[in-house]
């Protein structure tokens, strides 16, 4: 089992996987057409990182 | 006197519609996506339940927290309504996580994070199923 196991990731590909399965979930549930379904994942998708790495970014000067 | 200033009484179609709304509403807490199922919406069901699913599984490989009932401080409790909020899920995920929690690491702390997500999203889809259910949401 992948829980017995212990899953290693890294904090980029936490935060990957946690935007891209939070994505798709607005996706499906906020939206009905199948082209507007996979727009709005992208865009969602695009800006959870696009937030996640600024707000990594803005934390930096306090990291020392 | 006149009774104009009292409220209509709801039609018996409407509060029966509200109550089999709760009810589906009820169903897509307990099992993620199931509300949707019952609405004909498999795509969205299916969605729900792989998406809140994966996160539990993540969550709990990733050794996050799995909070219980008797919390220390009002963060524990909160995180007990988040996780509670997967339904039979939380039971998954405390099967699941035979080793404990282990938030020492970074990855422990991701996975309590994913442990909730998985919670709050699920009682969103429910609540969505609800509303679709009282004809309120397409």
């Amino acid at each position: 089992m992948i829980a017995a196991i212990g899953l290693k990731l890294s904090h980029l590909q936490a935060m990957l996987l946690f935007a891209l399965v939070i994505s798709i979930a607005f996706g499906f549930l906020g939206r009905r057409q199948p082209i507007d379904r996979v727009k709005y994942i992208i865009w969602s998708l695009f800006l959870f990182l696009l937030i996640g790495v600024g707000i990594g970014w803005a934390m930096y000067p306090f990291s020392r | 006197m006149s009774d104009e200033t009292a409220a209509p009484l709801a039609p018996p179609q409407d509060s029966r519609r509200e109550a089999v709304a709760f009810l589906i509403g009820a169903a897509g807490w307990l099992v993620p996506g199931l509300g949707h199922a019952i609405l004909k919406m498999w795509g969205r069901a299916a969605a729900c339940f792989l998406t809140v699913g994966l996160l539990v599984v993540f969550g709990a490989g990733m050794r996050g927290n799995v909070f219980n009932s008797n919390g220390n401080d009002a963060f524990d409790t909160l995180g007990y309504v988040a996780d509670l909020g997967a339904g039979t899920f939380y039971i998954v995920a405390r099967s699941l996580e035979t080793n404990g929690a282990d938030v020492s690491h970074a990855d422990g702390d991701y996975g309590t994070r994913f442990l909730a997500a998985a919670g709050v999203l699920n009682l969103l889809a429910a609540l969505h199923a609800y509303e679709v259910a009282r004809g309120r949401k397409a």
